[in-house]
C-alpha cells in the first residue's frame, strides 16, 4: 500500500482554505493517477497566522473530505497552538469523533515554543504523529520567521522520545543535506521526501544518514517529482516498500484513539 | 528513442553528484533509454575561465560522438570568450551554448549576451539556458545573488533574435510569458518538461493546448537531477503516443538540425 504521508486538500474554495489550484476530487484523481493508495492530508487556512474560526473551518472541510473520499483521505487535524485550549479541544475532537491520524503544524511557532508542548503532550496520549512545516535555508526567510527546521525537531524530539515527529519535505526547498544530517540522532524524527525538489541522491542521503525506518514517502502535492525521486534511488525492495508506505503504516497503528 | 536535451559532466561545487565523467553518464544513458544527450560541463558554471570546463568537456565526449552532443558553457563577460566559442564550435564540435547568467555576472538582456547569442547563431549553433542550476532556496551562504534566470528574460531573449534556435531547461511559469502563447516568439525553441506540472497547476497539459506538441522536449538535468521524474511525467501525462514521441526526441532532433 502506498502511503502519501504529506497531501493537501482545497477545501470549499470559498476563501478561508488555501487552494491548490485544483478541486479535492482532481486532487485525489491525481493521486489516483500516480499510484498512491490512501493520502494523508490537511487542508490549511488561507490567513497566517491561522485564525481560529479558519482552522476549525479546515478541520471541518477535512472531515467531510474523509467521507467523501473513504479510504483514500486520512485527516491530519491542522491547528494554531497558539490558541492552546481550543487547539487541544480540536485535536482530540478529530482524532477521536472523526479518525484523523495526525496534527498538522505549519509555522506559528517554532517548535521548540513551549506553546507547543501541551499539544505534543496530547499526540503522545492519543498516539498519533505531528507533521511539521520545516525548512531549512542559510539566509532568512522573510515570510516565515517562526519557520522550523529538522535541528529544532531533533530538540523537541529529545524533550518527548515518546512522540513521533515528522519533519515535512526534506525536497520542500532548502539545504537537504544539512535537514538530513540534524535529525541523524533523533530516533523519533521521521524524514518525509516530499516537495517539488528531486535533487539526485537526497532519498539515498535520507536513507544512508537516519536509516529507511525513519523515511516517508511524500507529495506535497508535487506529486511527480514525488514518485519520480523514489523511483530515482538506488533501494532495496525492503526499503523501497518501508518508505512508500510501510513505515507510515506503522506509525498510523500507534493511534490509540 | 529518447534524446536528453539537459545533461552534465564535471563537478558541482556544492554537493558531490552521482557521476563525473562520460562513463557514468553513458551507464545512465543506457539505464533510461537515452539514445543522445546534450551535454555541457558543470565544472563550468562555477570555473571562473569556463573555457577550462570546456576542455574537459572536450576530452570526455572525445569519441562519443554518436551519443553526446557537446555544448559549450560561454561567459560572454569574460576575456577571449569569441576565441573560446571559435575552438567549442570549430575544434571540439559543440552544436551549442549553454548560458549561465546569474553565475557570470550578466543578464539574458545585457548587450554582451545579445552580442554572443548573435555570434552563435551566426555558427548555426543552439542556444541553452537552464532557469537555474539548482532550486535557489538551495542557495550556499556563499553567493549572494540568486542564481535564477527569470522565463520572462529567456522569453525577451528569443524574441529579440527571431533567427535563432534556443532551448529553456527546468523552466515553470512558461504560459505567463510569450514562450508559451502561439506565435509569440518566431525564433525556435523548445521547453524541457523537467519540471512542468503535469497536476495541480497542470503547466504541462496547459502548454500542449495551447503552444502544441513541437515546442516541448525531454531535458533532465543529469546528474543533478534524475531522468526519472520528467520520464514519469511522459508515463502519466494524457496524451497520445505521438504526442509523446515529438516530446521524447522529435522535436529536439529537429530543432538540432536547424528546423524550428
Amino acid at each position: 500500500m502506498v502511503i502519501d504521508c504529506h497531501a493537501h486538500l482545497s477545501g470549499d474554495h470559498t476563501g478561508i482554505t488555501r487552494i491548490w489550484g485544483k478541486s479535492d476530487a482532481a486532487l485525489i484523481a491525481a493521486a489516483d493517477r500516480v499510484g498512491i493508495d490512501v493520502s494523508c492530508a490537511s487542508i490549511l487556512t488561507t490567513a497566517l497566522p491561522a485564525p481560529l474560526a479558519d482552522f476549525q473551518e479546515c478541520n471541518r472541510q477535512t472531515a467531510a473530505a474523509t467521507r467523501q473520499f473513504p479510504g483514500k483521505v486520512r485527516g491530519y487535524c491542522y491547528v494554531n497552538p497558539g490558541y492552546t485550549r481550543e487547539a487541544l479541544h480540536e485535536i482530540r475532537t478529530y482524532v477521536e469523533e472523526h479518525g484523523f491520524m495526525g496534527i498538522k503544524l505549519y509555522n506559528e511557532y517554532p517548535c521548540t515554543d513551549p506553546i507547543l508542548f501541551p499539544i505534543v503532550e496530547l499526540a503522545i496520549e492519543l498516539g498519533v504523529p505531528i507533521l511539521q512545516h520545516a525548512s531549512h535555508q542559510h539566509r532568512p526567510i522573510p515570510s516565515q520567521p517562526n519557520i522550523s527546521d529538522s535541528g529544532d525537531l531533533a530538540v523537541l524530539a529529545a524533550r518527548y522520545p515518546e512522540a513521533m515527529l515528522i519533519c515535512a519535505h526534506i525536497g520542500g526547498g532548502g539545504d537537504w543535506e544539512w535537514t538530513i544530517k540534524a535529525a541523524r540522532n533523533s530516533p523519533n524524527v521521521y524524514l518525509d521526501t516530499s516537495g517539488s525538489v528531486f535533487d539526485s541522491g537526497m532519498v539515498q542521503m535520507a536513507v544512508r544518514v537516519v536509516g529507511a525506518e525513519r523515511v516517508l514517502f511524500g507529495c506535497d502535492t508535487s506529486f511527480t517529482a514525488g514518485i519520480g525521486k523514489i523511483r530515482a534511488a538506488q533501494l532495496t525492495g525492503e526499503q523501497r516498500a518501508l518508505i512508500m508506505g510501510g513505515n507510515m503504516a506503522r506509525i498510523l497503528s500507534q493511534r490509540r484513539a | 528513442m529518447l534524446i536528453d536535451t539537459h545533461v552534465y559532466v564535471g563537478h558541482w561545487g556544492f554537493r558531490p553528484l552521482p557521476w563525473r565523467g562520460a562513463d557514468g553518464l553513458l551507464r545512465a544513458m543506457d539505464a533510461h533509454g537515452i539514445e543522445q544527450a546534450w551535454v555541457s560541463s558543470a565544472s563550468a558554471i562555477l570555473y571562473r575561465n569556463s573555457h577550462a570546463g570546456n576542455e574537459e568537456l572536450h576530452a570526455e565526449a572525445r569519441g562519443h560522438g554518436d551519443r553526446l552532443v557537446p555544448f559549450a558553457v560561454i561567459n560572454p563577460t569574460y576575456a577571449d570568450w569569441e576565441h573560446d566559442l571559435a575552438v567549442c564550435h570549430e575544434e571540439f564540435g559543440c552544436r551549442g551554448v549553454r548560458l549561465y547568467p546569474p553565475y557570470h555576472r550578466y543578464t539574458l538582456g545585457d548587450s554582451a549576451c545579445h552580442d554572443l547569442v548573435a555570434a552563435a547563431i551566426a555558427r548555426n549553433l543552439v542556444i541553452s539556458v537552464p532557469h537555474w542550476v539548482e532550486d535557489d532556496r538551495e542557495r550556499s551562504w556563499l553567493l549572494a545573488q540568486p542564481g535564477v534566470t527569470p522565463v520572462a528574460d529567456m522569453a525577451a531573449l528569443a524574441q529579440a533574435h527571431p533567427d535563432g534556435r534556443f532551448v529553456f531547461h527546468y523552466g515553470i511559469g512558461y504560459t505567463e510569458t510569450a514562450l508559451g502563447r502561439r506565435g509569440g516568439v518566431q525564433a525556435g525553441y523548445g521547453l524541457d518538461i523537467a519540471r512542468l506540472p503535469v497536476f495541480v497547476k497542470e503547466e504541462l497539459p496547459r502548454l500542449l493546448a495551447e503552444i502544441g506538441p513541437e515546442r516541448l522536449v525531454f531535458g533532465s538535468g543529469m546528474p543533478l537531477t534524475p531522468a526519472d521524474v520528467p520520464l514519469f511525467k511522459l508515463e502519466v501525462l494524457d496524451a497520445p503516443a505521438a504526442v509523446k514521441e515529438q516530446i521524447r526526441w522529435q522535436n529536439a532532433r529537429r530543432l538540432l538540425g536547424g528546423g524550428v
